[in-house]
Protein backbone atom coordinates (compact mmCIF):
# COMPACT_ATOMS: atom_id res chain seq x y z
CA UNK A 1 0.00 0.00 0.00
CA UNK A 2 1.35 3.31 -1.21
CA UNK A 3 1.68 6.19 1.16
CA UNK A 4 2.28 10.01 0.86
CA UNK A 5 5.01 10.12 3.04
CA UNK A 6 7.23 7.91 0.25
CA UNK A 7 6.84 11.16 -1.96
CA UNK A 8 6.75 14.33 0.30
CA UNK A 9 7.57 15.58 4.09
CA UNK A 10 4.06 15.39 5.95
CA UNK A 11 3.19 18.84 7.43
CA UNK A 12 1.35 18.89 10.70
CA UNK A 13 -0.28 21.64 12.38
CA UNK A 14 -0.80 21.40 16.16
CA UNK A 15 -3.01 24.00 18.13
CA UNK A 16 -2.69 24.29 21.42
CA UNK A 17 -2.81 27.27 23.70
CA UNK A 18 0.10 25.57 26.00
CA UNK A 19 3.21 26.30 24.36
CA UNK A 20 4.51 23.43 26.43
CA UNK A 21 2.58 20.39 24.24
CA UNK A 22 4.41 21.38 21.32
CA UNK A 23 7.79 20.67 22.55
CA UNK A 24 6.42 17.59 24.19
CA UNK A 25 5.08 16.46 20.71
CA UNK A 26 8.24 17.66 19.20
CA UNK A 27 10.50 15.48 21.62
CA UNK A 28 7.91 12.51 20.63
CA UNK A 29 8.08 13.28 16.96
CA UNK A 30 12.09 13.07 17.75
CA UNK A 31 11.71 9.64 19.38
CA UNK A 32 9.59 8.29 16.63
CA UNK A 33 11.66 8.72 14.13
CA UNK A 34 9.35 10.89 12.03
CA UNK A 35 11.90 12.67 10.47
CA UNK A 36 8.94 13.05 7.29
CA UNK A 37 6.78 15.18 9.80
CA UNK A 38 6.90 19.01 9.56
CA UNK A 39 5.71 20.13 12.76
CA UNK A 40 3.80 23.67 12.85
CA UNK A 41 2.27 25.28 15.85
CA UNK A 42 -0.46 27.70 16.47
CA UNK A 43 -1.65 28.95 20.08
CA UNK A 44 -5.32 29.83 18.66
CA UNK A 45 -8.53 28.98 15.90
CA UNK A 46 -7.94 31.57 14.49
CA UNK A 47 -4.44 31.47 13.55
CA UNK A 48 -5.17 28.20 12.75
CA UNK A 49 -7.88 28.86 10.08
CA UNK A 50 -5.55 31.66 8.50
CA UNK A 51 -2.69 28.69 7.73
CA UNK A 52 -5.12 26.11 6.31
CA UNK A 53 -6.89 28.71 4.26
CA UNK A 54 -3.34 29.36 3.00
CA UNK A 55 -2.83 25.80 1.96
CA UNK A 56 0.16 23.20 2.38
CA UNK A 57 -1.21 21.51 5.95
CA UNK A 58 -1.66 17.53 5.75
CA UNK A 59 -2.88 17.16 9.30
CA UNK A 60 -4.13 18.76 11.95
CA UNK A 61 -3.46 18.14 16.12
CA UNK A 62 -6.07 20.04 17.63
CA UNK A 63 -5.80 20.22 21.73
CA UNK A 64 -9.85 20.21 22.36
CA UNK A 65 -10.17 22.85 24.92
CA UNK A 66 -8.99 26.30 23.80
CA UNK A 67 -9.06 29.33 25.48
CA UNK A 68 -11.34 31.21 24.89
CA UNK A 69 -13.40 28.87 22.83
CA UNK A 70 -15.01 25.72 24.28
CA UNK A 71 -14.36 21.78 23.21
CA UNK A 72 -13.15 20.95 19.40
CA UNK A 73 -17.45 21.14 18.73
CA UNK A 74 -16.58 24.77 18.11
CA UNK A 75 -13.34 24.90 17.18
CA UNK A 76 -13.11 21.94 14.15
CA UNK A 77 -15.92 22.86 12.09
CA UNK A 78 -14.27 26.66 11.81
CA UNK A 79 -11.42 24.65 10.40
CA UNK A 80 -13.61 22.59 8.16
CA UNK A 81 -15.51 25.92 7.30
CA UNK A 82 -12.24 26.93 5.57
CA UNK A 83 -11.88 24.44 3.72
CA UNK A 84 -10.00 21.94 5.60
CA UNK A 85 -9.98 18.73 3.88
CA UNK A 86 -7.34 16.59 5.75
CA UNK A 87 -7.23 14.55 8.90
CA UNK A 88 -8.18 16.37 12.15
CA UNK A 89 -7.04 14.62 15.64
CA UNK A 90 -8.43 16.04 18.38
CA UNK A 91 -6.03 15.59 21.24
CA UNK A 92 -6.81 16.36 25.06
CA UNK A 93 -5.95 15.13 28.58
CA UNK A 94 -8.99 13.86 29.08
CA UNK A 95 -11.60 12.04 26.45
CA UNK A 96 -13.60 10.60 28.58
CA UNK A 97 -16.29 13.05 28.28
CA UNK A 98 -19.51 11.56 26.57
CA UNK A 99 -19.27 14.45 24.01
CA UNK A 100 -16.54 12.40 22.49
CA UNK A 101 -18.94 10.20 21.00
CA UNK A 102 -19.94 12.29 18.49
CA UNK A 103 -16.47 13.35 17.21
CA UNK A 104 -16.95 12.52 13.79
CA UNK A 105 -20.47 14.54 13.67
CA UNK A 106 -18.11 18.13 14.00
CA UNK A 107 -15.56 16.53 11.46
CA UNK A 108 -13.19 15.23 13.11
CA UNK A 109 -10.98 12.09 12.35
CA UNK A 110 -9.47 10.69 15.31
CA UNK A 111 -9.16 11.52 19.38
CA UNK A 112 -5.95 10.48 21.46
CA UNK A 113 -5.74 11.42 25.02
CA UNK A 114 -2.33 13.15 25.32
CA UNK A 115 -0.83 10.67 28.08
CA UNK A 116 -1.42 8.08 25.22
CA UNK A 117 0.95 10.01 22.83
CA UNK A 118 4.10 8.30 21.78
CA UNK A 119 6.11 7.64 19.16
CA UNK A 120 4.28 4.02 18.55
CA UNK A 121 0.82 5.95 18.51
CA UNK A 122 2.31 8.66 16.02
CA UNK A 123 3.76 6.15 13.99
CA UNK A 124 -0.01 4.20 13.52
CA UNK A 125 -1.80 7.84 12.86
CA UNK A 126 0.42 8.95 10.50
CA UNK A 127 0.53 5.53 8.53
CA UNK A 128 -3.42 5.20 9.11
CA UNK A 129 -4.08 8.99 7.35
CA UNK A 130 -1.50 8.83 4.68
CA UNK A 131 -2.39 5.78 2.94
CA UNK A 132 -4.49 5.04 -0.27
CA UNK A 133 -7.63 3.58 1.62
CA UNK A 134 -9.29 2.86 -2.03
CA UNK A 135 -7.80 0.81 -4.55
CA UNK A 136 -6.85 2.15 -8.32
CA UNK A 137 -9.60 0.69 -9.69
CA UNK A 138 -11.71 2.93 -7.49
CA UNK A 139 -9.86 6.21 -8.33
CA UNK A 140 -11.80 9.00 -9.76
CA UNK A 141 -12.29 7.49 -13.19
CA UNK A 142 -15.90 7.91 -14.45
CA UNK A 143 -15.42 12.02 -14.03
CA UNK B 1 -7.57 9.25 29.03
CA UNK B 2 -7.91 5.19 28.79
CA UNK B 3 -9.20 3.75 32.45
CA UNK B 4 -8.42 0.24 31.29
CA UNK B 5 -9.98 -1.92 33.84
CA UNK B 6 -13.59 -0.61 33.24
CA UNK B 7 -12.57 0.50 29.55
CA UNK B 8 -12.01 -3.03 28.87
CA UNK B 9 -14.94 -4.72 30.67
CA UNK B 10 -17.91 -2.44 31.26
CA UNK B 11 -16.51 0.66 30.83
CA UNK B 12 -17.10 3.70 27.75
CA UNK B 13 -14.20 3.77 26.01
CA UNK B 14 -15.20 0.04 24.29
CA UNK B 15 -18.52 1.03 23.53
CA UNK B 16 -17.36 4.50 22.32
CA UNK B 17 -14.95 2.55 19.78
CA UNK B 18 -15.74 3.90 16.63
CA UNK B 19 -12.64 3.59 14.40
CA UNK B 20 -9.53 1.79 13.53
CA UNK B 21 -7.56 4.84 15.53
CA UNK B 22 -9.50 3.84 18.58
CA UNK B 23 -9.34 -0.05 18.06
CA UNK B 24 -5.65 0.61 18.11
CA UNK B 25 -5.62 2.28 21.50
CA UNK B 26 -7.73 -0.19 23.17
CA UNK B 27 -5.50 -2.84 22.14
CA UNK B 28 -2.38 -1.20 23.23
CA UNK B 29 -3.77 -0.32 26.61
CA UNK B 30 -4.46 -4.15 26.58
CA UNK B 31 -0.97 -5.01 26.11
CA UNK B 32 0.06 -1.82 28.20
CA UNK B 33 -1.81 -3.18 31.06
CA UNK B 34 -0.25 -6.12 31.19
CA UNK B 35 3.16 -5.23 30.83
CA UNK B 36 3.61 -5.69 26.96
CA UNK B 37 5.31 -2.95 25.06
CA UNK B 38 4.07 -4.28 21.43
CA UNK B 39 0.79 -5.68 20.00
CA UNK B 40 0.04 -7.15 16.71
CA UNK B 41 -3.37 -8.45 15.23
CA UNK B 42 -3.62 -9.24 11.67
CA UNK B 43 -5.81 -12.16 9.97
CA UNK B 44 -4.40 -15.41 9.78
CA UNK B 45 -4.33 -16.81 6.13
CA UNK B 46 -3.46 -19.86 4.54
CA UNK B 47 -0.95 -22.53 5.78
CA UNK B 48 1.70 -21.00 3.52
CA UNK B 49 0.97 -17.75 4.30
CA UNK B 50 2.64 -15.96 6.97
CA UNK B 51 1.35 -13.47 9.39
CA UNK B 52 1.10 -10.09 7.60
CA UNK B 53 0.77 -6.63 9.30
CA UNK B 54 0.76 -4.79 6.38
CA UNK B 55 -3.23 -6.77 5.61
CA UNK B 56 -5.98 -3.99 5.47
CA UNK B 57 -7.27 -4.73 8.89
CA UNK B 58 -4.26 -5.51 11.17
CA UNK B 59 -3.04 -3.50 13.68
CA UNK B 60 0.26 -3.15 15.51
CA UNK B 61 2.69 -1.00 16.94
CA UNK B 62 5.34 -3.73 15.89
CA UNK B 63 8.77 -1.29 14.91
CA UNK B 64 9.79 -1.68 10.98
CA UNK B 65 13.41 -2.46 12.26
CA UNK B 66 12.42 -5.77 13.41
CA UNK B 67 11.01 -6.74 9.79
CA UNK B 68 13.48 -7.74 6.76
CA UNK B 69 11.29 -5.42 4.90
CA UNK B 70 10.25 -2.95 7.38
CA UNK B 71 7.51 -1.54 4.59
CA UNK B 72 6.04 -4.79 4.08
CA UNK B 73 6.20 -6.31 7.86
CA UNK B 74 5.24 -10.20 7.48
CA UNK B 75 5.98 -12.78 10.29
CA UNK B 76 6.61 -15.93 7.87
CA UNK B 77 4.90 -19.08 7.81
CA UNK B 78 7.46 -21.09 9.07
CA UNK B 79 8.05 -19.04 12.13
CA UNK B 80 6.42 -20.48 15.39
CA UNK B 81 4.21 -17.44 16.27
CA UNK B 82 2.68 -18.23 12.98
CA UNK B 83 2.60 -21.70 13.18
CA UNK B 84 1.03 -21.94 16.15
CA UNK B 85 -1.84 -19.56 15.38
CA UNK B 86 -2.59 -21.72 11.96
CA UNK B 87 -3.36 -24.94 14.46
CA UNK B 88 -4.70 -23.23 17.96
CA UNK B 89 -7.27 -22.03 19.50
CA UNK B 90 -6.14 -21.31 23.21
CA UNK B 91 -3.99 -18.51 23.80
CA UNK B 92 -0.65 -19.52 24.52
CA UNK B 93 2.77 -18.15 26.48
CA UNK B 94 5.12 -18.91 24.21
CA UNK B 95 9.03 -18.98 25.40
CA UNK B 96 11.15 -18.14 22.96
CA UNK B 97 13.78 -19.78 24.74
CA UNK B 98 12.18 -22.99 23.74
CA UNK B 99 10.73 -21.90 20.42
CA UNK B 100 12.67 -19.00 19.20
CA UNK B 101 10.79 -16.24 16.63
CA UNK B 102 13.29 -14.64 14.46
CA UNK B 103 11.16 -11.69 14.19
CA UNK B 104 9.82 -11.45 17.55
CA UNK B 105 13.41 -11.95 19.29
CA UNK B 106 14.01 -8.49 18.36
CA UNK B 107 11.73 -7.32 20.87
CA UNK B 108 14.28 -8.21 23.31
CA UNK B 109 12.11 -9.99 24.79
CA UNK B 110 11.99 -13.88 26.29
CA UNK B 111 8.53 -14.84 25.54
CA UNK B 112 5.05 -13.68 24.10
CA UNK B 113 1.45 -14.11 24.68
CA UNK B 114 -0.58 -15.35 21.67
CA UNK B 115 -4.86 -15.19 21.48
CA UNK B 116 -6.43 -16.93 18.54
CA UNK B 117 -9.46 -14.90 17.54
CA UNK B 118 -12.32 -16.24 16.03
CA UNK B 119 -14.67 -13.65 13.69
CA UNK B 120 -18.49 -14.62 13.37
CA UNK B 121 -17.85 -14.98 9.66
CA UNK B 122 -15.55 -17.68 10.24
CA UNK B 123 -11.72 -15.92 9.50
CA UNK B 124 -9.75 -16.30 11.97
CA UNK B 125 -7.42 -13.56 13.51
CA UNK B 126 -4.43 -13.28 16.18
CA UNK B 127 -3.02 -11.10 18.28
CA UNK B 128 0.59 -10.98 19.41
CA UNK B 129 1.71 -9.45 22.51
CA UNK B 130 5.26 -8.80 23.09
CA UNK B 131 8.23 -6.76 24.74
CA UNK B 132 7.54 -7.70 28.11
CA UNK B 133 8.13 -9.66 31.29
CA UNK B 134 5.71 -12.51 30.54
CA UNK B 135 5.12 -15.53 33.29
CA UNK B 136 3.42 -18.65 33.26
CA UNK B 137 0.23 -17.43 35.19
CA UNK B 138 -2.75 -19.55 33.34
CA UNK B 139 -5.13 -16.95 35.46
CA UNK B 140 -3.49 -13.74 33.53
CA UNK B 141 -3.67 -15.53 30.63
CA UNK B 142 -7.08 -15.84 30.66
CA UNK B 143 -8.02 -12.49 31.52
CA UNK B 144 -5.61 -11.35 28.80
CA UNK B 145 -7.53 -14.10 26.56
CA UNK B 146 -10.94 -12.71 27.56
CA UNK B 147 -10.11 -8.65 27.48
CA UNK B 148 -8.85 -9.53 23.97
CA UNK B 149 -11.99 -11.27 22.55
CA UNK B 150 -14.08 -7.97 24.06
CA UNK B 151 -12.11 -5.96 22.18
CA UNK B 152 -12.09 -8.10 18.90
CA UNK B 153 -15.54 -8.64 18.82
CA UNK B 154 -16.32 -5.08 19.02
CA UNK B 155 -13.57 -4.49 16.12
CA UNK B 156 -15.58 -6.80 14.00
CA UNK B 157 -18.74 -5.44 14.47
CA UNK B 158 -17.54 -1.83 14.25
CA UNK B 159 -14.88 -2.42 11.35
CA UNK B 160 -14.40 -6.57 9.92
CA UNK B 161 -18.61 -6.91 9.79
CA UNK B 162 -19.23 -4.67 7.02
CA UNK B 163 -18.41 -7.18 4.49
CA UNK B 164 -21.04 -9.19 5.11
CA UNK B 165 -23.43 -5.79 6.34
CA UNK B 166 -26.00 -4.95 3.31
CA UNK B 167 -27.73 -2.04 4.43
CA UNK B 168 -25.83 1.93 4.32
CA UNK B 169 -25.76 4.65 6.62
CA UNK B 170 -27.70 7.82 6.55
CA UNK B 171 -23.78 9.62 5.79
CA UNK B 172 -23.13 7.23 3.22
CA UNK B 173 -26.13 7.37 1.23
CA UNK B 174 -25.45 10.83 1.37
CA UNK B 175 -21.95 9.96 0.12
CA UNK B 176 -23.35 7.82 -2.64
CA UNK B 177 -25.82 10.65 -3.94
CA UNK B 178 -23.21 13.11 -4.14
CA UNK B 179 -21.17 10.64 -5.87
CA UNK B 180 -23.61 9.76 -8.21
CA UNK B 181 -23.62 14.06 -8.80
CA UNK B 182 -20.23 13.75 -9.91
CA UNK B 183 -18.51 15.40 -7.43
CA UNK B 184 -15.01 14.58 -6.17
CA UNK B 185 -13.78 12.90 -2.48
CA UNK B 186 -12.57 16.48 -1.60
CA UNK B 187 -15.39 18.26 -2.76
CA UNK B 188 -18.14 15.83 -0.94
CA UNK B 189 -15.50 16.50 1.73
CA UNK B 190 -15.91 20.36 1.94
CA UNK B 191 -19.62 20.02 1.11
CA UNK B 192 -20.07 17.54 4.25
CA UNK B 193 -17.73 18.95 6.77
CA UNK B 194 -15.57 16.20 6.53
CA UNK B 195 -11.76 15.23 5.97
CA UNK B 196 -11.36 13.66 2.87
CA UNK B 197 -9.81 10.41 4.51
CA UNK B 198 -12.95 10.08 6.16
CA UNK B 199 -14.86 10.36 2.81
CA UNK B 200 -13.08 7.71 1.36
CA UNK B 201 -13.79 5.84 4.28
CA UNK B 202 -17.21 6.03 4.10
CA UNK B 203 -16.71 4.69 0.08
CA UNK B 204 -14.35 2.21 1.07
CA UNK B 205 -17.11 0.58 3.79
CA UNK B 206 -19.86 1.25 0.85
CA UNK B 207 -17.43 -0.35 -1.62
CA UNK B 208 -17.17 -3.60 1.05
CA UNK B 209 -21.09 -3.58 1.44
CA UNK B 210 -22.18 -3.39 -2.23
CA UNK B 211 -19.74 -6.09 -3.57
CA UNK B 212 -18.66 -3.71 -5.84
CA UNK B 213 -14.87 -2.32 -6.62
CA UNK B 214 -15.71 1.30 -8.17
CA UNK B 215 -17.28 4.38 -7.93
CA UNK B 216 -19.41 3.74 -10.96
CA UNK B 217 -20.34 0.24 -10.06
CA UNK B 218 -21.01 1.80 -6.54
CA UNK B 219 -23.62 4.67 -8.08
CA UNK B 220 -25.13 2.12 -10.34
CA UNK B 221 -25.57 -1.10 -7.67
CA UNK B 222 -27.04 2.10 -5.08
CA UNK B 223 -29.63 3.26 -7.95
CA UNK B 224 -30.71 -0.44 -8.68
CA UNK B 225 -31.23 -1.33 -4.98
CA UNK B 226 -33.07 1.73 -4.80
CA UNK B 227 -30.84 3.35 -2.05
CA UNK B 228 -30.85 6.64 -3.72
CA UNK B 229 -32.73 7.49 -6.54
Amino acid sequence: MSTKQDDKQLRVLLIDDDPAEHILLQRKLQKADETSIELDYVADIGSAVDIVKAGGVDMVFLDNRLVPNNDFRETAPLLRQAGFVGPIGIISSDISGKYFEDFRDYGVDFKIGKDEIDASVIAFVVTEYTRDQLSETCSEDYL
Amino acid sequence: MLVTETALHLGPELERAVNRVDFFRLFKSLAGSNGFSHFGLTEIAGEEHGLSFQHVHALHNFPGAWFDDPKDPVIGAADPVAQYLQKASAPYLMDFRQTPSKVLLSSGAAAAVIVPLHAATGKRYGLIMVGGDAKEDHQALALIALDAALIFQRYFEVILSLDSISGLSDREIQIVRWTSEGKTSAEIAIILALSEHTVNSYIAAVLRKLHVVNRAQMVASAIRSGLIA
